[in-house]
């Protein structure tokens, strides 16, 4: 009961994009597809999708092969944003259901039942080209499940939201879980991936380099990181040279050290306080995603803008203060 | 590929989304609106012609020293440029044409410089007695008036020598011959020749349905071709080649592009029609009845306009297919420039050759590219205007369009369905090559 990923090779003349990529997702999940731009996650989507085919390995929807599956098994939001100009955003919505089979007068229920969920009732008359980008990838996310279909697959379906428009989105989301729908999406925000997916997985130049359950994964790795706050100099120097410490941080509200897999989180407490300091916080986490993303494919150079800025993440507490 | 990939009904949806996307627009309604006023004008033209040439009478001058041979080069050449049509009253019609004798030769000479004169006729006698005659005009010696001129000169000559021999009362008074043209090529209604004005409607008419045929060609599959064109390189794409197959998109997109073009069409052709066949009534009421010359729709009949349709259709379909192959290779809509130009140029070869059919011509050219696509729709409908064809050659025609329009249609999807592949690259040729064989 999952799509499979078995073993995906694709190759565009000499470039490799998908080079036996193999991941499960299970029904009904919420799963991040991660990666740097051109790892291979757009490929693989259409993979999927049938719109292209794989030179070697399939992919497999509950058993039975993408190719055998009708088009509306799939619902699909590119990264590439693109409406028909000049059709009326209803008329443009009841187009897109009737080319997966639903009846007219049920599409055109269902989009504005979707509208007046994004807020947007009353453009329905209007044109597409009218709309603001952040609406028209709202109407494009309507596009794409107004079918209701069993997978969702969306490409980065969060750049260019407003922080409102990204809760109604991440809303949906868990509506659409709710209902036993299954969610991939491919994003750079770190923040979003971790908190909407149980799994995920981590792909590099067409390689599955890390995947699984995000929780399993953030023990695996083994890594935490210690988030310090004192009285006083909030970054004090001595703090790179405590024991298992492998790299510190200076945050707004304190320090962020993250910590080898060897290290003594007591021992560190006890060897700060025997240091005199005024610890006002001391909180052990699991690593984030951003962390475990780098762990796997490695820090994005200053001038790759491939990579979208993520901001520190408040993550599972695993400890407290002591 | 082994999902099932029926044409319906996302083919009709595509089909009817393009089609009104084109027909609501106002540039559409607009353009459509001139376009179709502008072939009315073009359908009273002829009236409104023969309105304005109605008050103009063509003078030609006799300049001879004789004066006996100045008279009868007057009656002569009266005789031959004045023949009232068909059912024309005598005492209204009026003679186009005014031959009269001009005594002063200089004067006669600085009236046609002005433009006052139509010509001057110099005749002389020759000391051998032979009449030597000269056509001094501002046109050419292949115009119809100095053609019909040169008879008239052979007229006078003859008419000049057979006074001029003894008389002899036995003899006969001169009648000119009867003359007609027989054709054995000539096309046939319901198994009677055609008489020489619906022979002439249909000339003209065959010349206006290759020209439309034409022009709808290069117009509407431009259309059709940039439509193509333009959604493969738009982001749109993205979202359609998830919801419908390459074959649904293209099939819907040239039968709603094309549909919408066959409206426009229609728009601009029926009112235009209906003016034609209504000429006759409104030269009659705007000219008199003098002025009749002929019904312009006089030649045409139900069996004809349904072998244009067909022709048209199939000859719309197959080169509709190929613009949107094109459209489908091309990877910006700015490249169609280039490529449609090569296009155009096998459209007006077929335009030509049906032009050569439409003046008489029916030699091995002909009949062979009024069978062979994609000349076949312009040559096979210049044919059935103006001449006999026989059965066999029509159903062959057809026969050969259907199958043309089949491989086209096979060899385009796959063209699109390879550009639809290779979304975003700019592939070369052998890329091309390789993804539609996959596709």
């Amino acid at each position: 009961m999952s799509l499979e990923i078995d073993h995906v090779t694709k190759r565009f003349g000499r470039t490799v994009a998908l080079d036996r990529l193999a991941f499960e997702v299970g029904r009904g999940e919420v799963f991040g597809f991660l990666g740097a731009n051109g790892a291979g996650k757009t490929t693989t989507m259409r993979i999927c999708l049938g719109i292209i085919r794989a030179d070697a390995g399939e992919v497999r929807w509950e058993g039975r092969s993408t190719a055998d599956l009708p088009r509306r098994t799939w619902g699909y939001l590119p990264e590439e944003r693109g409406l028909h100009p000049r059709m009326g955003v209803l008329d443009q919505l009841v187009y897109f259901g009737s080319l997966y089979g639903l009846p007219p007068d049920r599409a055109r229920r269902e989009a504005i039942a979707w509208l007046a969920r994004f807020r947007i009732p009353d453009y329905a008359d209007r044109r597409a080209e009218e709309l603001s980008k952040g609406n028209q990838q709202k109407v494009q996310f309507i596009a794409a499940v107004l079918h209701d279909p069993e997978v969702l697959l969306m490409d980065e379906p969060f750049t260019g939201l407003d922080p409102l428009n990204l809760v109604l989105l991440r809303e949906a989301f868990m509506e659409l879980r709710d209902r036993g729908r299954t969610l991939i999406f491919s994003t750079h925000q770190m923040e979003s991936a971790e908190a909407l997916c149980e799994s995920v997985a981590i792909v590099d130049h067409g390689r599955l380099v890390a995947g699984g359950r995000l929780r399993d994964l953030k023990r695996a790795s083994g890594r935490r990181t210690l988030r310090l706050a004192f009285d006083g100099d909030p970054l004090p120097a001595w703090l790179a040279g405590l024991p298992g410490i492998e790299a510190v941080r200076g945050g707004a509200a304190g320090a962020e050290l993250e910590l080898l897999p060897t290290a003594d989180p007591p021992a560190i407490l006890a060897a700060i306080l025997a240091r005199g300091a005024q610890v006002t916080r001391f909180d052990l986490a699991e690593p984030s995603l951003e962390a475990l993303f780098i762990e796997h494919v490695g820090r994005p150079s200053d001038d790759d803008p491939t990579l979208a800025p993520s901001l520190p993440v408040p993550s599972v507490s695993a400890g407290g203060i002591a | 590929m082994a999902r099932r990939d029926p044409l319906l009904p996302n083919a009709g949806i595509v089909a009817r989304r393009e089609y009104r996307d084109r027909t609501r627009s106002r540039m559409f309604v607009g353009s459509t609106v001139v376009l179709a006023l502008l072939a009315m004008l073009v359908a009273i033209g002829p009236i409104a012609a023969r309105y304005l040439d109605r008050q103009t009478v063509t003078r030609i001058a006799v300049v001879a020293a004789d004066t006996e041979l100045a008279k009868s080069a007057v009656s002569v050449a009266d005789a031959l440029l004045n023949v009232p049509p068909v059912g024309a009253a005598e005492g209204t019609w009026k003679k186009p044409y005014q031959v009269e004798v001009a005594d002063d030769a200089a004067a006669a000479e600085a009236r046609l410089a002005r433009g006052g004169l139509g010509g001057i006729m110099v005749l002389q006698r020759l000391p051998d007695g032979q009449v030597d005659i000269a056509l001094r005009t501002t046109e050419g010696p292949n115009s119809a008036r100095s053609q019909i001129l040169s008879v008239a000169a052979f007229g006078i000559g003859v008419l000049d020598w057979s006074a001029r021999l003894p008389p002899d009362a036995s003899r006969e008074i001169f009648r000119p011959p009867a003359y007609r043209v027989e054709s054995i090529n000539t096309a046939t209604d319901a198994g009677t020749p055609l008489d020489s004005r619906q022979a002439a409607s249909r000339y003209l008419l065959g010349i206006v349905f290759v020209i439309l045929l034409l022009i709808s060609i290069v117009i509407y599959g431009m259309w059709v071709a940039t439509g193509v064109a333009a959604e493969k390189s738009s982001r749109v794409m993205e979202l359609m080649i998830s919801a419908a197959s390459p074959r649904q998109m293209l099939a819907g997109k040239v039968v709603g592009i094309g549909s919408a073009g066959l409206t426009q069409y229609l728009a601009i052709a029926i009112p235009a029609l209906v003016l034609l066949g209504l000429q006759d009534r409104i030269a009659t009421a705007v000219l008199g009845p003098d002025w009749i010359a002929g019904a312009p729709l006089g030649g045409l009949s139900p069996a004809l306009l349904l072998g244009y349709g067909v022709f048209f259709l199939l000859g719309f379909t197959l080169f509709a297919l190929i613009y949107a192959a094109m459209g489908s290779f091309v990877s910006r809509p700015d490249d169609l420039q280039t490529l449609s130009l090569p296009l155009s140029l096998v459209a007006m070869v077929g335009y030509l050759i049906a032009i050569v059919a439409l003046g008489g011509g029916s030699g091995t050219l002909v009949r062979l590219a009024s069978l062979v696509p994609p000349f076949s729709p312009f040559v096979m409908l210049a044919r059935l205007m103006v001449s006999a064809v026989q059965p066999w050659e029509i159903l062959l025609s057809v026969g050969l369009l259907v199958a043309a329009i089949a491989v086209v249609a096979v060899v385009a999807t796959r063209m699109y369905a390879a550009g639809v592949l290779l979304y975003g690259q700019r592939p070369g040729l052998r890329a091309f090559v390789a993804a539609a064989r996959r596709a």
